[in-house]
């Protein structure tokens, strides 16, 4: 609908173009994905291309796409003109020898992106569903974006990508400056701005389908094809995705660059662009190539691994009549990196090893990706209709909550059999579904901290601090909110309300009062209540206090009672809130009383010792209970 | 909306000026990308956003089409606009006003996307389409009271649309799309908690509004809050003429802005404050450039000087500084304006 920005009018971004072009050419790879930081103009980068593809066009799947749109579902209309039963098609069988694009994958539900992913990996849809079962053969090529700060992917999610780019920062003033000057002279007029591109685009699509036409021509030499599976295996990529991967993108490099035969470059580029988001483990600090990199292990290739340079290897590379364009190409291809790869990297790179390739990795590799802890947030089917409706299901009691869509399709078959009464579908109630509604779960993270005069009060903040900034950004990429109330003198004061703001917090936590009397009791008592009533109060949330005292309650709140047994019929009566306690203990020195462990114990609270942990581990122990609980 | 009601005249808006040129830039130049209000309670925040319903501009738009397409701009089109092109159709022009769109916190993702006309499906027996307040905001302000408070897949689809400037909508049987470009106004109080950095930098512009300090400007204030609320007619009848200046100014720097071009000083100073901010992405620079030319345009000025960048710098900047989230976030104007002074030595 809008005019797409030209694919050769985007600035930088090399390796993300040469990425895509890849996946135009041959279509075997299986999906794409773009990783960046918000504004760096993934979702251009990805609608760009429909231009330079030739026949195909962009399908977008939506952030709230419903499953029968997804996958197919019964055709309504046709049910109900004709009786007939005729399966409509979904998005995931329109896309068939066309582009789906997902912007943000890692926001969208799982199972469709299990849904999608497993189609672009298999090729068929299989639908057993509203009495109609089927199978529709699919090839699309798929397009995902994502920005990490909104939290990461599951190692097995991203492994289903072939390929994966990260988009850098561009830090060069110049590149930047053009960037800004193409961008407006294309909204001020974008046909006129793309019409400049029109001859660049053209050569290009020119040169993606001579290449397609080419690749099959294409082979890969027998000892590159080892040096792809001992990168694999170097690397600990498990599964023989990354392989083929690796295989399919440089044969597409070698197609585009008008060659029959793959080159030591093209799986050096093949590999950053494949393997990299299948490592499991961060790059080690100094991508050192190991002693152990068999010069005889390479001694034995036939092929030599085209130029070595340094000393330790110089298998056959003199008599390879590629070799200097090789040269030229790797250093053109340095150049427009805008990180800038370090001169003395050459050396690294001239091995011509399976660690030279590592080493290349390590140097561009941008960050760890595949941890085991996924940033997704929770997710819960909520009974209430404010969630996003996502399936259907035969309803339970209240019919409130009707999936239209879902009661025509059940409806549809049986139309030719049913009297209509003017209407032009007849429904009954053993027809009608029910919305299943999901929504995201909100955790309430509230820290209570002990800020009364005691000995280790300071000691007791300084790792408050740190625990709520290290949860907190646990918790903006979950939506969590994390708030901090601290009791001393008479009372107990909400300093930071349950928050999901890292701003608001880092405000808060410059200053934090110290001081006074300890109204234990008063504290548990008003963090409690404030987290079951008004916005807090909502049932499926799960909240959570992380309580740090010596458990020394001195003052109590009701006067004439003892503040110890106060406190321990408080812990009792808050037990049946249903919140959860962490009780870490600050008492200090000897000898101890354990006052704190026995709150915990009232409390049915997990036990630490402040002691014991710093604030990172504190953070940690919290986090392990929160989720690893989940 | 509220168009027989008389709305609180912009022009009445006592102080606030920050806000009140963020509102303007935004209708002059729509592209700047919206404008977030921030600050607490009862600072005029609301009565701004809907006081900026009275001067709207007035647009040329395809008669009988849901989504108000644009007449004058072909590429924009809709899909059922493009289908009576295809059947041999002239479309015909009609004038709107733009209006103001107000997205209410309990909207419905249904209600929000679009849907399956289900009346029109039972009785036709016909999928049918039917438009949601995305479909309304085409080529108009749309409203977020409290848009932090707004519900995570909603913001979801906010920013997918605005992002694409296109609706897609594949739910419950319907396959859609449908151009949704619209103005977003989002006002917060952001003691109830932040917006996602991801919809923050989708805002071009974010001022912070704190209640009037001046007793005699405060009395002003409520003299004629109570005046308006007395006789909203001839409050706003005695306004009427300076209403008529703000239109007047905004449909000289909508002429002016399309004259101007960015100079190669300007587009480089804008560049070097988001190195030296280190903000992500290009956005910030880009809004920058923008709206230093409309402020200047709004001052009736066909060159970009340095107050422009500053005031530009000013609003377009704070909100998209963080880096990460807990690095801290002051605004170092300083530094900004040190980079600006460097550029545009005074003559």
């Amino acid at each position: 609908m809008n005019v797409p920005y030209p694919f050769p009018a985007i600035s930088g971004h090399e390796n993300a173009k040469k990425a895509l072009m890849c996946v135009l050419v041959n279509e075997d790879i299986n999906g794409i994905l773009i990783v960046g930081d918000r504004g760096t103009a993934k979702t251009t980068l990805v609608r760009s291309i429909e231009a330079i593809s030739g026949q195909k066009e962009i399908r977008t799947i939506p952030q709230n796409v419903t499953e029968d749109r997804l996958l197919g579902s019964i055709d309504i209309e046709t049910a109900v003109s004709e009786g007939g039963v005729r399966m409509s098609p979904g998005i995931l069988a329109e896309g068939n020898r066309q582009i789906l694009f997902v912007d943000d994958i890692n926001l969208l539900r799982e199972e469709a992106v299990h849904s999608i992913l497993t189609t672009s990996d298999t090729r068929r849809i299989v639908i057993e569903r509203e009495g109609f079962s089927g199978r529709i053969e699919t090839k699309f090529i798929l397009a995902a974006t994502m920005d990490p700060a909104e939290g990461e992917l599951p190692y097995c999610v991203l492994d289903r990508f072939d390929l994966c780019v990260w988009l850098d920062r561009i830090e060069n003033e110049e590149l930047r400056t053009e960037i800004v000057r193409n961008r407006l002279l294309f909204e001020h007029a974008p046909e006129e701005f793309s019409a400049g591109y029109e001859h660049r685009v053209a050569s290009l699509r020119e040169k993606i389908t001579k290449a397609q036409e080419r690749l099959q021509y294409v082979s890969i030499p027998d000892g590159h094809l080892d040096l792809i599976s001992d990168l694999c295996m170097e690397l600990g990529i498990s599964g023989q995705r990354g392989d083929l991967a690796v295989a399919r993108t440089a044969k597409a490099l070698a197609a585009l660059d008008e060659r029959d035969s793959v080159v030591f470059d093209d799986i050096k580029l093949a590999a950053l662009l494949a393997l990299e988001h299948r490592r499991r483990e961060a790059p080690p600090q100094n991508p050192a190539v190991p002693p152990r990199s068999g010069t005889d292990e390479r001694g034995d290739r036939p092929h030599g691994d085209a130029h070595a340079n340094t000393g330790a290897d110089n298998g056959g590379n003199q008599t390879d009549p590629q070799q200097p364009q090789q040269n030229g190409a790797m250093e053109s291809f340095a150049d427009t990196d805008p990180a800038g790869t370090p001169r003395d990297a050459e050396s690294v790179f001239g091995i011509g090893s399976t660690f030279e390739v590592i080493g290349y990795l390590n140097e561009k590799s941008k960050i760890a990706t595949g941890r085991q802890k996924s940033g997704r947030r929770n997710r819960l089917i909520c009974s209430d209709r404010s969630g996003r409706y996502i399936s259907y299901r035969l309803p339970g009691k209240n019919k409130t909550d009707i999936a239209f869509d879902a009661s025509l399709r059940a409806a549809a078959p049986y139309q030719q059999f049913r009297k209509n009464e003017n209407l032009a579908i007849s429904l009954k109630i053993s027809d009608l579904r029910e919305k299943v509604r999901e929504k995201k779960t909100a955790r309430t993270i509230l820290f209570l901290v002990d800020g009364s005069g005691s000995m280790g009060a300071r000691r007791r903040m300084v790792a408050v601090k740190g625990a709520i900034l290290s949860l907190l950004t646990d918790a903006y990429q979950k939506r969590d909110r994390v708030g901090l109330m601290v009791f001393r003198g008479k009372d107990a004061r909400l300093l930071l309300p349950p928050t999901k703001s890292t701003d608001v917090a880092v405000r808060l936590l410059r200053s934090l009062p110290t001081g006074g009397t300890t109204p234990l009791a008063k504290g548990i008592v008003e963090a409690a209540t404030m987290l079951t009533r008004g916005r807090y109060a909502t049932p499926e949330e799960n909240k959570t206090v992380v309580l740090l005292t010596d458990g020394r309650g001195n003052v109590s709140s009701g006067g004439h009672k003892d503040p110890s047994e106060e406190l321990s019929d408080t812990a009792k009566k808050v037990v049946a809130t249903g919140i959860r306690f962490v009780v870490v203990d600050t008492e200090e020195g000897h000898p101890r009383i354990g006052m704190a462990r026995k709150l915990a114990g009232d409390l049915e609270a997990t036990y630490f010792r402040l002691e014991d942990l710093d604030s990172r581990r504190l953070a940690d122990s919290v986090r392990g209970m929160l989720y690893g609980m989940g | 909306m509220t168009d027989e009601k008389p709305v609180y005249p912009f022009s009445a808006i006592v102080g606030q000026e920050d806000m009140k040129d963020a509102l303007l830039a935004n209708i002059v130049y729509p592209s700047i990308g919206g404008v977030l209000i921030r600050g607490e309670k009862g600072t005029a925040k609301s009565t701004a956003v809907r006081a900026v319903a009275d001067l709207l501009p007035r647009r040329r738009v395809v008669g009988g089409c849901a989504f108000q397409c644009d007449f004058l701009d072909a590429r924009t089109l809709c899909t059922s606009c493009r289908e009576r092109i295809a059947r041999g159709e002239v479309l015909e022009p009609v004038t709107a006003t733009m209006r103001v769109v107000e997205l209410p916190l309990s909207a419905t993702e249904d209600r929000v996307a679009g849907t399956l006309d289900i009346e029109h499906a039972i009785t036709k027996g016909r999928k049918k389409f039917e438009p949601g307040v995305l479909a309304l905001a085409n080529g108009n302000i749309l409203y977020v009271d409290e848009v932090n408070l707004l519900d995570d897949h909603i913001v979801d689809l906010l920013l997918d649309a605005a992002a694409m400037g296109t609706n897609y909508v594949e739910r419950e049987g319907i396959s859609y799309s449908h151009p949704s470009r619209f103005m977003l106004v989002g006002t917060m109080n952001p003691e109830e908690g932040d917006l996602r950095p991801q919809l923050l930098d989708r805002f071009g512009l974010a001022v912070d509004v704190e209640g009037e300090k001046d007793a005699g400007r405060r009395a002003e204030i409520i003299k004629r809050r109570l005046a308006f609320e007395r006789d909203p007619a001839g409050f706003c009848q005695q306004y009427e003429i300076r209403q008529e200046e703000i239109r007047q100014r905004i449909e000289r720097a909508k002429d002016l802005v399309v004259k101007i071009e960015p100079d190669e000083n300007l587009l480089r100073t804008a560049v070097k404050i988001s190195l030296v901010l280190g903000v992500d992405g290009h956005r910030s620079d880009l809004t920058l450039v923008k709206s230093a030319i409309v402020f200047a345009a709004l001052e009736g000025r066909s060159s970009v000087e340095e107050k422009d960048i500053i005031t530009a710098a000013r609003l377009s900047l704070p909100h998209r500084m963080r880096k990460g989230p807990f690095e801290e976030s002051q605004m170092e104007f300083e530094k900004i304006r040190s980079v600006i002074a460097e550029s545009y030595i005074s003559p």
